[in-house]
């Protein structure tokens, strides 16, 4: 079937994408906070498969660059010496998903020379490393948040729906709100008020928090309608004639009906909370540095010289993209499936 | 306040007494100041003989299932009593009530609707014993085998979905469901309607075996007066949210005192003899 | 009291419960905002003296909530620290603007995605709107400050249009004709990114509403009686999906004003989303009230203005048959 097809390919995609995440002290060949003065702004390294004098190797080889004499930010490669691409080499050290301490790295070359896949910023850091880490914490923040924001709807739906009257009234009103709610001016509102300068930590959970809020409207109601529709069945009101608590009845009987809402709700979430932390951290008020995320990988962008000469540093932007990707896709396959088989 | 003589015996306590039990609904249109209000049960008195079947009839909207409902305790009368072995019911608290449930189930009419389409069979059965926590794990299965068999299911399709079963198996599965508990009075809600007439007899016995074994009191709720002219013995007559006439199954059939149930009766009667009508003179 | 009476209270109601509810953040938020504004040398301490005993900045959250209302009344809407001047001076500028840019942007989207989506309701499952839905799933899935950036980049390198900002260096010596064309080109990249990222999923809506409609019996009966082409899908069929199509743009003016806050920011458009960036930072409090009050007025504003659409396109409430 076409559709399960779908669902595995983009399944595949993502998960692709997140374990190379996850794992990203190995993916990485460097580490994201080291800094390479003599090399800012370097172009992405080029990998050879066919040396100067012709031969080709199938080993990929990289050659080590060296600035161009009396220019500034320009580079060229200095062909004497090639450096094979090794892999499961050993590198700086880290922690694997931040538990487990290694040296061995996917990928990566014998110093002196570098192999910068993303070229480097301003600070000569390599940004395929700080693209991997940064993916880090904005997909953390995007699935941590929707999370929450499942968790908000599920319950605002299922008492608003099962419980009726002054409480449905008062919590649509609410989600009627939400829905509405120009939420980029109310995400700055709310970060305003709170303070400027904290540890990371405590601004990635609060960022989390309040992106949380954003959208749980949504799921809210359409759980609502479940249980709604739900409620009235008579095999519920059979239920009650055995005398099953409220609890019991959200549970047993209600409760299995919402997972396809919410699973195709989570897969339109996510995306949609990763952008946001993007944004916020790309507009200065999210995570700042040097903690990378693609946010404030991408605010490189708004300085004028970057966004002419640096084309590489559009690279998050890629990332970003084929997560949206893959999640869109996911969301749609699950929709279709889920209303065939209503 | 009669004690009702049955068949069985002379002045034994009812198990189940409704005195002056009246319900409204009323619906208001939204954004109007109508209200439509809708008396769905005036005043009703009535008694359930233990051991016995009692018929309770009446045409669509006369309030049969609004009654059913309040003496299975799943709506609130709005006045009234509700007597069940002895203690006035009809507002007991909700630690009462847990203790009461099991002793008084319904069937529904409408069994597709009334059990679960993604349940199996077993977790149908097992849910008010699950409910209840009378048993717990492989215990609950097995219990709902042996009340799969006790109705003439196979206890091999305890795995299977209600949909995968036909009309009256559905039915029997209802009523596995209903005795899991083993309660002491069953309301049956229209259960016989909608089965053909030899679904319906096999049912029907199998009902009255289960009265027999297990000292059930039924409360029969239907609109088809041949049926209960077969099985009951007792019949109330309900006639727009009262009950206008209750007697033995002899009275009522042969001495029908109230014009309604006389209507019924006639209505019963022209099916009947038009029936014979036809097969005598129309048959090929 | 008709409904719309009652939707405009209701609205003013809202806008209130808005302004408490800020009101209630700046006091929950730790940190005492006023000590660090004294600290803050940008500010003069004639500055914060004039605050303090016109907007009782130090005072418990009620004077200062009664204060401000005060002042909203008296025309000024606060004080904005950074600026030095009522904030009301500010946010009207910046209001206007992004007004403009909002409301050609949404004229646009809606011109170019009604056409769109009930052609492509018509050709569904042919292969151009196989292709077309591929070709809008990748645009959803394009953020659109991704969108933004690449805009500018291609005219950054192509040098074709004035990048960022409002209007040039010298337009108020410019002709008439000449400050129009020096705006609208102005506009070009960000009501393009606005309409880009609006777009896909106001088509795919369209599309859906059309797909419907048209199968409904009296567009089939229509059919039947020879009808077609463009009269059936523009006579006939548009405007029963009018319905869903408003409702749908009630909901969408909240998203369209975050998007705009954030091409306005890239773009250098003054509106008010740079306006608030730059409060947001700095902690300019009465300006970031303002700007969520002026974006608030713009959402309730929109949803009303949809109910209206909503009355006037669809026949069968304004019969009360619905």
């Amino acid at each position: 079937m076409r559709n399960a097809q779908r669902i595995l390919a983009a399944l595949a995609v993502l998960g692709a994408l997140h374990l190379v995440i996850l794992l990203a002290g190995f993916v990485a060949p460097y580490d994201p906070a080291a800094q390479n003065r003599d090399f800012p702004f370097a172009p992405p390294t080029r990998i050879h498969f066919v040396d100067a004098y012709g031969r080709a190797h199938l080993r990929p080889f990289i050659y080590s660059l060296s600035v161009r004499s009396d220019t500034v930010n320009e580079y060229e490669e200095a062909r004497d010496k090639s450096y094979p691409v090794r892999f499961f080499i050993q590198g700086p050290a880290y922690k694997l998903a931040g538990l487990l301490p290694l040296h061995v790295h996917l990928f990566g070359v014998e110093g002196p020379a570098q192999i910068f896949l993303a070229g480097t910023d301003g600070y000569g850091r390599d940004q395929f490393s700080r693209i991997l880490y940064g993916g880090q914490i904005s997909l953390a923040a995007g699935l941590l948040a929707t999370g929450i924001s499942l968790l908000l709807g599920l319950v605002v739906g299922c008492v608003s729906g099962f419980y009726g009257r002054w409480i449905d009234e008062s919590a649509m009103r609410l989600v009627e709100l939400f829905l509405v709610l120009p939420w980029l001016y109310f995400l700055l509102a709310v970060r305003s008020f709170l303070p400027l300068h904290i540890s990371p930590t405590q601004t990635f959970l609060l960022l989390v928090a309040v992106i949380g809020t954003i959208g749980w409207a949504r799921p809210a109601r359409l759980v609502r309608g479940i249980v709604l529709s739900a409620k009235g069945r008579k095999y519920v009101i059979a239920s009650r004639g055995f005398g099953a608590s409220d609890y019991y009845i959200l549970r047993r009987h209600v409760l299995p009906h919402t997972y396809g809402v919410l699973l195709t709700q989570a897969a339109l979430l996510v995306p949609q909370y990763v952008v946001a932390e993007v944004t916020l951290s790309f507009l200065g008020l999210g995570l700042s540095e040097p903690a990378p995320s693609w946010g404030n990988l991408l605010a490189n962008l708004q300085q004028y010289n970057v966004l002419i000469s640096y084309w590489w540093m559009f690279a998050p932007a890629l990332a970003l993209v084929i997560v949206s990707l893959g999640y869109l896709q996911l969301a749609n396959a699950v929709h279709e499936l889920q209303s065939g088989s209503i | 306040m009669e004690i009702e003589e049955t068949a069985r015996g002379a002045t034994t306590p009812a198990l189940v007494r409704a005195v002056g039990l009246s319900k409204s609904y009323v619906q208001r249109a939204p954004f109007s100041q109508k209200r439509f209000v809708i008396d769905a049960l005036v005043d009703v008195e009535l008694e359930v003989a233990p051991a016995s079947l009692t018929a309770l009839v009446g045409e669509s909207g006369s309030g049969k299932s609004t009654l059913a409902r309040c003496l299975a305790m799943l709506e609130k009368p709005d006045g009234g009593e509700t007597w069940f072995e002895g203690e006035e019911i009809s507002r007991a608290t909700d630690r009462d009530l847990a203790l009461l449930r099991p002793k008084i189930q319904m069937v529904h009419q409408d069994s597709a609707g009334a059990l679960n389409p993604w349940f199996t069979a077993a977790q149908i059965i097992a849910e008010p014993l699950d409910i209840q926590r009378r048993e717990s794990g492989p215990m609950l299965r097995s219990r709902a085998c042996e009340l799969m068999e006790e109705v003439g299911l196979s206890a091999n399709w305890a795995g299977r979905r209600p949909l995968e079963f036909s009309g009256g198996q559905r039915q029997r599965l209802a009523i596995a469901r209903a005795i899991a508990l083993k309660p002491a009075f069953l309301i049956l809600d229209e259960s016989l309607s909608g089965l053909d007439l030899s679904t319906q007899a096999q049912v029907l016995n199998l009902l009255l075996d289960l009265q027999k074994a297990h000292s059930l009191t039924y409360l029969l709720i239907s609109h088809d007066l041949s049926l209960i002219g077969q099985v009951a013995d007792s019949v109330a007559v309900m006639h727009r949210g009262r009950i206008v006439e209750h007697g033995t199954r002899q009275d009522i059939f042969t001495n029908p005192r109230h014009a309604h149930t006389r209507e019924l009766l006639n209505s019963v009667r022209l099916v009947e003899s038009s029936f014979r009508t036809a097969q005598a003179g129309g048959q090929q | 009291m008709n409904y719309l009476e009652r939707r405009v209270i209701h609205g003013m109601l809202l806008l209130v419960g808005v302004s408490v509810l800020c009101f209630a953040f700046g006091a929950l938020a730790p940190g005492n905002f006023f000590d660090e504004m004294k600290l803050n040398p940008q500010i003069s301490p004639a500055t914060v003296a004039a605050l303090r005993s016109q907007y009782g900045i130090d005072q418990p959250l009620p004077l200062r909530y009664g204060r401000w209302v005060r002042s909203v009344i008296r025309g000024e809407w606060g004080y904005s620290f950074a600026y030095n001047c009522p904030v009301r001076s500010l946010l009207m500028v910046r209001a206007r603007n992004t007004l403009l840019l909002t409301t050609l942007a949404t004229l646009l989207t809606w011109l170019i995605a009604i056409p769109l989506g009930v052609w492509t309701a018509n050709r569904r499952g042919r292969w151009d709107d196989r292709m077309g839905m591929a070709g809008s799933a990748l645009l959803l899935a394009v953020p659109e400050l991704v969108v933004a950036m690449l805009l500018l980049y291609w005219v950054v390198r192509t040098h074709g249009l004035p990048v960022g900002g409002m209007v040039s260096v010298d337009f108020d010596v410019l002709g008439k004709q000449a400050k129009l064309i020096d705006l609208a080109l102005h506009l070009v990249i960000p009501t393009t990114t606005l309409v880009l990222a609006s777009l896909p999923l106001l088509v795919r809506h369209i599309r859906a509403s059309v797909v419907e409609v048209l199968q409904a019996p009296f567009v089939q009966a229509a059919r039947a009686h020879g009808i077609g082409g463009a009269r059936l899908l523009f006579r006939y069929a548009l405007p029963a999906a009018a319905n869903p199509l408003s409702s749908l743009f009630g909901l969408s003016v909240g998203a369209l004003l975050s998007s705009s806050l954030l091409v306005e920011v890239i773009t250098a458009w003054p509106g008010l989303g740079p306006l608030l960036l730059e409060a947001a930072m700095a902690r300019d409090i009465y300006v970031v009230v303002g700007a969520v009050m002026a974006s608030a007025f713009f959402m309730i504003a929109g949803s009303i203005l949809a109910d209206i659409l909503l009355v006037v396109a669809d026949p069968r409430i304004r019969l009360g048959s619905l």
